[in-house]
């Protein structure tokens, strides 16, 4: 059974001319790591919002359609009950973070939901383990970089041990250094932990290189769904809409590359891909 | 009888430290001449805002000099420095202030006492060069992010500074309004400005910057073309960077004489069909 | 600033005691610099408080911050000393001649005030110096029996001083480069002329409140019955000393009622 499953959903915000979704039709089943990109106003953190309760919880709207997370609707439960099935990570590192110790910032998502101490500390130590940050474990939130403050937004959200992990935007305020930080961890989640993962991100080189599936949202419309080369060999339509395509996978399709072997998505890929072109 | 020529910003020996702590800038010395686009790269806590804040007075150094136009900066007011060196925030919501786009462009001005016609003048031009022309009266807030960076940067423009510095210009943007704002600024650096930006998009370095400085604790690691800096990648991952993707595509087909500074998709296309055609023979 | 709020780990016997001993010392020292204005008790209520700072080893952390407080306790003696005609006069403020005259009383009155200032912020410095922000939300709500919500709204205040100082820096920094000025305007000039930071900041903080309620709804919060990570023990020594306190807090109370301590 698809642990997410989104039919014939619209959403338009109180008093707007257009809806923000138009029609998303999604399945997503365990285990896929899934990029979500497209142009500011698209309605990619609409979507993500409409996946962890805060719509229609927090923000008010109208919305027609159905989403199901494990096959029971999302809209009978409490942005409390979501948070177990679906952790979120979103873009500013400072304003997630709520205590100004690290324990404590795991602590808060797992007090409110009434767990005993016992059970709090396992998964405190567990996802402070699984984000590579437990030597932070008692230092000041304040003082981390922004890669660590995102690896701690990671963690908390692990610490509820969600089935999906949703993130929008995460890297955007950090530098390479820290990209590369969170998008490590997620690879490393969703291959040991199973974790389903969903990140929204402009980044579409880190897509490439560690996502199995990527979504294209233009226009509150789901354009494109498909594995990364399938999405990356729409080359004139994703220029059209302003989505970055990688530059080995761009080159490659300006050689004439359109299917799987000939659409490389990193540079090793690509490296290999020209040698046998050049060979040939 | 020879003029000395006088660099337009010229770093010598600078060092900062915030009280007590360690140095962030450690002895930089630094020469920019007139029209020059340059790239500061570096990774997080390398000093680059902190450098770059240096050339409109924000930051005054702690030992070494810092000189625009062959003033030193010391005892020098901002007010008095953004009237040559414009700065342009990485978040644009860290200025926007007023409740139109008109008088938001106009503040600098304001404060630099030209006469209302002058302003008025300098405003219609400036919204003009960011595109935003029929938004004089817009409510900044109702605009994207992308669209209020342009205003920053209209509000830069408009002060008709020499040099324009942009902290970050594309942080949070998508594809296209990254290279709106990118290809205003080229047209600026077409015009004559001198451009300073800071950045961590490696492919904006390569398509935008003439030069860059790559910083690393505090110190400068390289600074030189574009294309020399980009072909040694050793020396980029001191500082946690790495080139482009067709960059780094190219210094691994080394063996096949693509050259190692390749900094554009379409370069590297064309060196692949030269090398195809060598290889067949064929005359083209 | 900023690190005049914040938490400063050291172990000393101060930092190992619990939460709610140091709050109700917090509350002590408030109640006894109300109870008296006697400026030597207030003066020996101050000294009380620099030396539990002492044992704390944070005296010298804040340090800048009584650097800071004691320019407005001086302005605090000013004032009281010029309200405060009563008794010999000493010296007049404007030289050789007879206005605005500064007694002896006014001046000992003044020190009173200043001691009292000086008291009451210090202590509660000294109190969130030595105290886990979290220590002490759980005190306030199972000690004091405050709603959570309060609570949390006090520890969310305090996390984010060190946010908005910065975000305050960044603007100002931005409104400078564009020939913006604060300094040398005559006092009307200057409160408009803070138009350019506060706008942004006011916005900006109402930003970054929307992002930190949707994070915290994603992280459950109102969803029902709380609990906390971490324990709340009070030992021996919190007991003993929270007794002490009780007594001398009685000694007070009956000192003023008898009518000592004032002036």
């Amino acid at each position: 059974m698809a642990v997410l499953e989104i039919k014939n959903f619209t959403f338009s915000y109180p008093q707007a001319l257009r809806p923000a979704l138009n029609d998303i039709n999604l399945s997503v089943e365990k285990g896929e790591f899934i990029g979500i990109t497209g142009p500011t106003g698209a309605g990619k953190t609409t979507l993500a919002c409409c996946l962890n309760g805060i719509i229609p919880h927090f923000q008010g709207g109208e919305a027609t359609g159905r989403i199901f997370l494990h096959g029971l609707s999302i809209f009978n439960k409490s942005t409390a009950q979501i948070s177990r099935l679906v952790g979120s990570v979103f873009q500013d590192p400072e304003a997630q973070i709520i205590s100004s110790e690290v324990e404590q910032e795991l602590a808060f998502g797992l007090e409110n939901l009434g767990f005993p101490p016992g059970e709090m500390e396992k998964r405190i130590s567990e996802a402070l383990e699984l984000t590579g940050i437990s030597d932070l474990r008692y230092r000041s939130t304040i003082a981390l970089s922004g890669g660590q403050k995102q690896r701690v937004a990671i963690a908390c959200a692990l610490a509820m041990r969600p089935e999906i992990l949703l993130l929008d935007e995460p890297t955007s305020e950090l530098d390479p250094v820290g990209t590369e930080e969170v998008f490590q961890i997620l690879g490393r989640l969703n291959r040991e932990q199973g974790i389903t993962v969903l990140v929204i991100e402009q980044k579409t080189e880190q897509l490439a290189a560690h996502a199995g599936r990527i979504l294209v949202v233009n226009e509150g419309a789901l354009v494109m769904d498909g594995e990364p080369w399938q999405v990356f060999a729409r080359q004139k339509e994703l220029q059209a809409i302003g989505v970055r395509i990688p530059q080995v996978t761009r080159l490659a399709g300006m050689l004439g590359g359109s299917d799987k072997y000939s659409l490389p998505l990193t540079v090793e890929q690509a490296r290999i891909y020209i040698e046998r072109l050049v060979r040939s | 009888m020879t003029a000395a020529r006088q660099n337009l910003i010229k770093v010598e020996n600078l060092t900062y430290q915030y009280n007590g702590e360690q140095p962030v800038l450690k002895n930089i010395s630094l020469e920019i001449d007139r029209g020059e686009c340059l790239a500061v790269i570096g990774q997080n806590g390398s000093g680059k805002t902190t450098l770059v804040k240096h050339f409109n007075g924000l930051l005054k150094p702690s030992s070494g000099h810092v000189y625009i136009n062959g003033l030193e900066t010391g005892p020098l007011k901002v007010s008095t420095l953004a009237r040559t060196v414009g700065y342009v925030f990485q978040n644009p919501d860290h200025q926007i202030f007023h409740d139109t786009v008109g008088k938001e462009v106009a503040f600098g001005l304001k404060n630099l006492r030209l006469p209302t016609e002058e302003i008025e003048h300098r405003v219609t031009d400036a919204l003009e060069a960011v595109g935003l022309t029929g938004h004089y009266l817009t409510y900044p807030f109702n605009l994207s992010k992308g669209q209020r960076q342009r205003v920053a940067l209209a509000s830069v423009l408009a002060m008709h500074t020499e040099v324009i510095v942009l902290d970050e210009p594309t942080t949070g943007q998508d594809y296209r309004e990254s290279a709106q704002i990118m290809d205003m600024v080229k047209k600026l650096h077409e015009q004559g400005h001198t451009i300073i930006f800071i950045t961590h998009d490696m492919s904006l370095v390569a398509r935008y910057a003439d030069r860059t400085v790559v910083l690393c604790e505090g110190q400068i690691l390289a600074d030189g073309p574009v294309r020399t800096v980009f072909a040694r990648p050793e020396l980029l991952a001191k500082s946690y960077l790495s080139p482009p993707q067709i960059t780094l595509l190219a210094q691994g087909l080394g063996k096949h004489a693509i050259p190692p500074d390749v900094i554009s998709v379409r370069e590297m296309y064309d060196l692949l069909l030269k090398a195809r055609a060598d290889k067949i023979g064929c005359c083209c | 600033m900023a690190a005049a709020v914040e938490y400063i780990h050291k172990d000393s016997l101060i930092h190992r005691l619990n939460a709610t001993t140091k709050i109700f010392w917090a509350l002590f020292t408030l109640v006894c610099g109300l109870l008296f204005n006697d400026y030597r008790y207030l003066l020996a209520l101050l000294v009380s408080v620099l030396l539990v700072a002492a044992a704390a080893r944070v005296l010298r952390n804040l340090l800048p911050a009584i650097a800071g407080l004691s320019v407005f306790a001086l302005i605090l003696l000013l004032i009281q000393a010029l309200f405060f005609d009563q008794g010999q006069v000493v010296f007049h403020l404007i030289p050789k001649t007879n206005y605005l005259p500064v007694t002896n009383y006014g001046i000992l009155s003044g020190v009173a005030m200043a001691a009292r200032m000086l008291s009451l912020v210090l202590s509660f410095l000294v109190l969130l110096a030595t105290t886990r922000i979290q220590d002490m939300v759980l005190t306030l709500v199972e000690k004091f029996k405050m709603p959570y919500d309060y609570a949390f709204m006090f520890m969310t205040t305090l996390r984010f001083i060190p946010t908005f100082l910065g975000e305050v820096r960044q603007i100002s920094d931005a409104q400078k480069a564009r020939g913006h000025a604060v300094e040398g305007l005559n006092p009307f000039k200057k409160i408009r002329s803070y138009a350019p930071v506060t706008v942004p900041l006011v916005l900006i903080s109402l930003n970054k409140a929307e992002n930190m309620a949707m994070a915290m709804e994603t992280r459950g919060y109102g969803g029902g019955r709380r609990t906390y990570f971490r324990e709340s023990k009070m030992r021996g020594t919190d007991y003993f000393l929270t007794a002490v306190l009780l007594l001398l807090l009685a000694l007070g109370v009956t000192a003023r009622v008898k009518g000592l301590g004032i002036m």
